[in-house]
């Protein structure tokens, strides 16, 4: 159907990530902030997320965020959740919800032209959700139980779950999976959801469409909604980092896939720099190219265990990051020396750093940052957040970084206590 | 309204009845009212403790789901009621007339539940067999705020 003459030579995706990053403004739509990304692309699709500031650092109970997530799309005042789902399918859409440690995200994805349908879908989801008991037995709680479960099996997930929960404690360091320690009651779910489903605390992000379409389409769609600021709207303490060591032993029961795994990682009570993101793919652990690991130091001591991998990761929060490490090995023996080595690169970090590694990482970390906006996932992460703080969305300036911005940076977060899990065989892991 | 023979026919496990019918009369329904209390008083149900809801077939997936959505006190009322009329039917006594079911007490505390479930098989069935032209003439209907925009693709 479509010809590639017809995409015009000069905009490759990357530039029209650059440019659509720089152009685009929110803007507010009965007290709804609104933001909308037009594909200069062929696509013939378009999406819409809702934001929500009800990710699990606001829970009131714990795993309650976890509950609710799966309770999008349920039963609403217009629709039966067997509608809801029928009418996707008819419609040819895909509704999903996603939850963070910061925000809930309801997405639509559709073919252009039906957005009246999926935005009045996202909006009843919102202002009229049922939360029937029956629903949260049947529907909700075992689809709830099998991600936690599945959670549990993923070492890399639980190990970086739990090193949360020792870096930030409170807040951030909630789990994002409920737990069956934890019951979550029909009336902690409905409490939790009045304060989330609150207006002011809920934004739309729309790609494929017009922010003057989306806030118009929005104030219409939205009008009816709850809106009423008095519901005590969600409340979470300011992070500030803590650090610890913990170590969990490996179910022998788990599949052949959870190979023992350690994270080592530092954290900080601010934002993440620029000289942080270059940081990560200075350390790397990510090759750019198929058959060869690549030169980076992370990536170059992986290689010398068979079936081991390295990869520095940067979470960046509103007002923390969490910078570090996952290491996984075949065996614990082998985990434990690749762990001893990982960890001297990483007090190592950033010193020495010749220009030419700088200079690659730099462009690394562009690249990286420009493409995660072409995926629904990066576009809804960068966009919410910002939308949140007020408004608008940058792609990040990285003129500021070099050698030794970096190891400054480097320097200064490594400073914190540790923040050490290790998932395996206990007894032959090394500690902090 | 549903045809008569629907109304009579179409209550899944609750069996034939003419209850539906002759609630949408409310004539009817009053001057019937006399007669349907005469017949709960006299089928005895109550002297042994029994609630309405109590006595129906529960041997369908609809009636076991709609148990399923009690609440737990519910639930353990129901059994305690059985248990209970069980044994006065062991030894053919009626309860001591203090403890019989006096008629306000004797809710349809099921009844909705197994309704609910019968409508939500019903509207499973009609989007199983639905076609799609419904929502082809939904969607020619509403005025699209987006139609600038069509033919742009």
């Amino acid at each position: 159907m479509y010809s590639l003459a017809k995409v015009s030579r000069g905009q490759s995706a990357l530039k029209s990530a650059f440019s659509r990053s720089v152009s685009s403004k929110a803007s507010s739509a009965g007290g709804v902030s609104v933001i909308g990304f037009e594909n200069k692309g062929p696509a013939a699709t378009s999406s819409l997320t809702v934001a929500i500031k009800a990710g699990s650092r606001y829970e009131t109970t714990p795993g309650v965020a976890h509950v609710l997530k799966n309770f999008a799309f349920k039963a609403t005042a217009n629709a039966s959740t067997l509608r809801t789902a029928r009418e996707t399918e008819l419609y040819g859409g895909v509704l999903s919800a996603a939850l963070t440690r910061e925000h809930l995200f309801l997405s639509a994805e559709f073919l252009r032209g039906d957005e009246e349908h999926f935005l009045s879908v996202l909006a009843s989801v919102l202002s009229s959700s049922q939360f029937h008991g029956y629903e949260l037995k049947e529907l909700v709680l075992p689809v709830v139980q099998s991600e936690s479960v599945f959670a549990q099996t993923s070492p890399s997930t639980l190990a970086l779950d739990v090193a949360h929960n020792l870096a930030f404690r409170k807040g951030l360091g909630n789990s994002l999976y409920a737990s069956p320690h934890y019951p979550v009651t029909l009336d902690d779910v409905k409490s939790f959801a009045q304060g989330a489903f609150s207006k002011s605390n809920v934004a739309v992000i729309g790609s494929g469409i017009s922010t003057e379409a989306l806030s118009q389409a929005v104030s219409s769609a939205f009008g009816s909604g709850t809106s009423s600021p008095t519901s005590g709207s969600l409340k979470t303490q300011s992070t500030s980092y803590f650090g610890g060591e913990t170590r969990i032993p490996l179910d022998i029961h788990a599949p052949a896939t959870s190979v023992p795994t350690m994270v080592i990682a530092y954290g900080s009570s601010s934002t993440a720099s620029p000289d942080l993101k270059v940081l990560k793919h200075l350390l790397g652990g990510e090759s750019s190219l198929k058959w060869t690991p690549g030169v980076s130091p992370l990536s170059q001591a992986a290689d010398k265990v068979p079936g081991s991998s390295a990869k520095a990761f940067l979470l960046p929060y509103s007002d923390a990051a969490l910078f570090g490490v996952v290491v996984s090995a075949p065996t614990s023996v082998q985990l434990a020396g690749l762990a001893k080595e990982v960890a001297s690169i990483i007090k190592s970090a950033g010193k020495e750093a010749k220009d030419e590694e700088v200079k690659r990482a730099v462009a690394k970390a562009k690249f990286a940052d420009a493409t995660s906006t072409e995926t629904l996932e990066g576009l809804v992460a960068q966009a919410g957040p910002a939308l949140f703080s007020g408004g608008e969305i940058k792609s990040e300036s990285f003129s500021g970084v070099s050698a030794s911005s970096i190891s400054k940076a480097a320097s200064e977060l490594l400073k914190s206590k540790p923040t050490v899990v290790a998932i395996g065989n206990v007894s032959v892991l090394p500690y902090a | 309204m549903p045809s008569l023979a629907k109304m009579i026919f179409g209550n899944g496990p609750l069996g034939p009845s003419f209850a539906p019918w002759i609630k949408s009369k409310p004539g009817l329904q009053k001057y019937w009212a006399r007669w349907s209390n005469f017949y709960k008083n006299a089928a005895g149900y109550r002297k042994k403790g029994y609630l309405y809801d109590d006595l129906i077939l529960e041997e369908t997936p609809q009636v076991q789901k709609a148990i399923q959505r009690l609440s737990p006190q519910q639930k353990y009322d129901r059994v305690f009621r059985m248990r209970q009329g069980l044994i006065q039917s062991m030894h053919h006594k009626d309860l001591p007339k203090d403890q019989w079911v006096k008629p306000e007490q004797d809710v349809r505390y099921l009844t909705p539940l197994i309704e609910g479930v019968i409508a939500e098989e019903a509207e499973r069935a009609e989007w199983d067999y639905m076609t799609v032209e419904k929502i082809q003439q939904k969607r020619a209907e509403k005025r699209n705020i987006f139609s600038k925009k069509e033919g742009h693709h």
